[in-house]
């Protein structure tokens, strides 16, 4: 099915004055697979909502010109109409869905459309095999990892089996596993003929199906290349535009430019951190070798890392975790390998009051994945000295000005970018004085300038004598300013190695998983 | 152990009213139902819990009430009072919120012909709760992080602040949620006009006979006592 939107302007206000989308000319072709990128608020959702009949039927505002699916205006069919042709993911996992648990949620699209019953068990039985997802069967909505969230939103879209494909940054919260399975289906998709629209900063999986990647800028299409093309202008140009890298196995090649923060050349160390039973004391210094050449490394040591909503299935079963002091850790794995939990139980927030009140002692602080959880004060200052203690107004005003933040020091959290927002959060963490400070995905959904801020923010973070653990699934992110690498799977440490000198197995690893 | 929505709906208006009304006795003979329902659920932790502070509260209630000792006694006692008659109200929304599928409730509802206008907003409801639940343990979360607890010394000596931090961005999100749920609805086809195919089988089965047979059955007993003024346990 064709999309063609014909001189498209819209904005969110009742004038055109400061549109969003400003006469917008773009024609989609049926069968085609079309990567709209650029760099946050130019515009990139909005065109996607105008695709998926969001706009004009939901999101009010002032619209121009005229977007037609096949031959039909949008503006003449209900979003019931809309929504048999065209299937939408979302950015958010945690909010796209309509049922608690999966199998009402894969078939509730096909419900709704009046699908027979039986047809409606064969699509789940087909889409879950298509997908591998046999696991993720009969479970509770809100147990599972955001990426497996993501999974589900894609198997319940492609269970109603629509003409058009319309996906809102997908690849946001997955593991480089999941993103390939991603690959897999979308390219199936366009095997059968349908027409997928991606909304996107990381390009690399679709380069081989995509098409056209259209580049939005204030509103309008500013470049158009394909995927080969733009890979030959070369990782540079890429990167000026704010995109993310084209190629992953480049990734490789342009290793130079790895960290300068890495110290820990081996894991040998000594260890003066004790507060609890769960931080011993471990000294790990080999005899043989001459420790004064090297640069020693203090070791944080946790023990006991459990955590199990069934107790014959743990989600998380760490006996001993060590963190390098004073260094970024990542942390990678599987969507649902417990990354996010091993924050959690960490940070004291879920296990049993045992593990909490020692976690408690140390005090680990924790970035959520979505900030806005995470702000509720008045201004960005009060943010920052809620968790203080003492309350000291001018440390406050310091710690804003270390993260660029002190001219928005009196400014509601809430009427920041995205990116301040973090920063805002990143600041009350440092003001609660915790040593240790945990991130769950920071640069999720990010472009690639705004990722390269959250690397400095880190950096400087970890400079000052944090420790940093870091979940993520960004390998650009991680080649940018971690020093150190965990893998996790099954609830499990598979592995801890420093990142230099193991860039390729980093890489390796993250596509291969 | 599966009842049919429309076999929960009727035990809810049911067990509700009888126990609103009636004398302790009936509403323990109510919400009994749920109770062992759950069980079957392997609620049994939640079931011990309940059974655990209702008895309490209504043997608390029994022996004080006779005491005369001041203003705080009687806020106390009154306190148990509407616990332990609020209590099993609870039980039995809890159990029917948390046994239905959307879809089934859906389902259920256009057998009886209930228009789509109306069981289309109810089940946007049942949705939202565990999401606003979901969303209110995040957020307490945040707070922990911050130190603030419900239960410390801070919060003591100030709490209202626990209004402040932990309602105000409930609310500002709660909005959010259901925004976001509306568009997941209808972007996925759920509107009024379509007519609905369900995955889950529902149907009338032994186990919602005996429900209903059940309910019945209390309720003419109470009314029947009630007629013939020999109402139990006054």
């Amino acid at each position: 099915m064709n999309i063609s939107l014909k001189n498209v302007s819209f904005s969110y206000t009742d004038s055109l004055d400061n549109a969003v989308i400003k006469d917008l000319n773009l024609e989609i072709r049926s069968g085609e697979c079309v990567i709209l990128a650029g760099e946050s608020g130019c515009g990139k959702t909005t065109i996607s909502k105008l695709i998926n009949g969001l706009i004009p039927h939901y999101n009010s505002g002032c619209m121009a010109g005229d977007v037609l699916l096949g031959d039909k205006n949008t503006a003449d069919m209900t979003l019931a109409e809309i929504s048999r042709c065209v299937g939408s993911v979302f950015q958010n996992p945690r909010s796209q869905f309509f049922n608690i648990d999966t199998d009402s949620e894969i078939a509730f699209g096909c419900e709704n459309m009046g699908v027979p019953r039986e047809e409606i068990l064969q699509r789940i039985d087909d889409v879950v095999k298509e997908f591998r997802m046999e696991h993720l069967i009969g479970r509770n909505i809100f147990h599972l990892s955001g990426g497996e969230k993501q999974k589900i939103a894609c198997a319940s879209v492609a269970a109603a089996g629509p003409e058009i494909f319309v996906l809102d940054e997908p690849s946001a919260n997955l593991d480089l596993k999941s993103v390939a399975d991603l690959t897999e289906i979308v390219g199936r998709w366009k095997k059968a003929g349908k027409t997928v629209v991606v909304v996107e900063h990381r390009i690399h999986y679709l380069r081989e199906i995509a098409d056209r990647i259209c580049y939005v800028k204030d509103g309008r299409i500013a470049h158009e290349w394909t995927p080969a093309e733009l890979e030959a202008k070369g990782a540079e140009y890429a990167a000026s535009l704010g995109l993310r890298c084209v190629n992953l196995e480049q990734l490789s090649d342009g290793v130079a430019g790895a960290p300068s923060s890495v110290i820990l050349s081996d894991a040998q160390a000594e260890s003066i951190y004790e507060t609890s039973q769960l931080v011993d004391v471990v000294e790990l210094g080999s005899v043989e070798q001459d420790l004064s050449k090297r640069p020693t490394t203090e070791l944080l040591v946790f023990k006991d890392l459990y955590f199990a909503y069934n107790r014959k299935f743990p989600v998380l079963n760490i006996p001993m975790l060590t963190l390098p002091r004073g260094q970024i850790t990542a942390v990678i794995g599987h969507n649902g390998a417990g990354k996010s939990t091993l924050a959690q139980v960490l940070c004291g927030l879920c296990g049993t009051w045992r593990q909490k009140r020692k976690a408690r002692k140390y005090g680990a602080y924790l970035i959520m994945q979505d900030v806005n959880h995470q702000l509720f004060t008045e201004s960005v200052l009060e943010e920052v000295l809620l968790g203080m203690r003492p309350q000291n107004e001018k440390t406050a005003l310091e710690i804003l000005a270390g993260l660029n933040l002190e001219q928005y020091a009196y400014e509601h959290p809430m009427a920041l970018s995205g990116g301040q927002k973090q920063r805002v959060a990143i600041g009350s963490g440092v003001s609660s004085g915790r040593d240790i400070v945990v991130f769950d995905e920071p640069t999720s959904g990010l472009d690639y300038r705004q990722m390269l801020a959250v690397s400095a923010t880190l950096q400087k973070l970890a400079s000052s004598g944090k420790t940093l653990l870091v979940i993520t699934h960004d390998p650009e992110f991680i080649l940018n300013c971690c020093s150190n690498v965990i893998r996790m799977e099954h609830g499990k440490i598979a592995e801890q190695y420093p990142l230099q000198g193991n860039q390729d197995k980093l890489i390796h690893a993250m596509l291969n998983v | 152990m599966k009842l049919d929505p429309r076999t929960k709906l009727f035990l809810a208006i049911v067990a509700n009213s009888v126990i609103l009304s009636a004398p302790p006795v009936y509403s323990v003979l109510m919400f009994a139902v749920p109770a062992v329902l759950l069980l079957f659920e392997k609620k049994w932790r939640f079931v011990l819990a309940f059974f655990s502070v209702y008895l309490a509260s209504v043997i608390g209630f029994e022996y004080l009430k006779t005491m005369d000792a001041g203003l705080a006694l009687s806020l106390f006692v009154s306190t148990m009072m509407i616990v332990s008659h609020m209590m099993p109200i609870t039980i039995v929304l809890y159990y029917v919120m948390m046994s239905t599928k959307v879809n089934e409730f859906l389902a259920a509802m256009a057998r009886m012909h209930v228009p789509n206008k109306v069981t289309i907003p109810l089940a946007v409801m049942a949705r939202f709760f565990p999401t606003v639940f979901d969303e209110a343990r995040a957020i307490g979360h945040a707070m922990r992080m911050r130190g603030i607890r419900l239960f410390s010394l801070r919060t003591l000596a100030n709490p209202f602040s626990i209004l402040e931090y932990r309602l105000v961005p409930l609310l500002v999100s709660v909005t959010k949620i259901g925004d976001e749920l509306s568009i997941a609805a209808v972007t996925r086809g759920l509107s009024p006009e379509t007519k609905r195919t369900c995955v889950a089988t529902v149907g009338f089965r032994v186990q919602d006979l005996i429900v209903f047979v059940y309910c019945l059955l209390v309720v003419v007993c109470y009314v029947f006592l009630g007629l013939t003024g020999n109402l139990l346990a006054r």
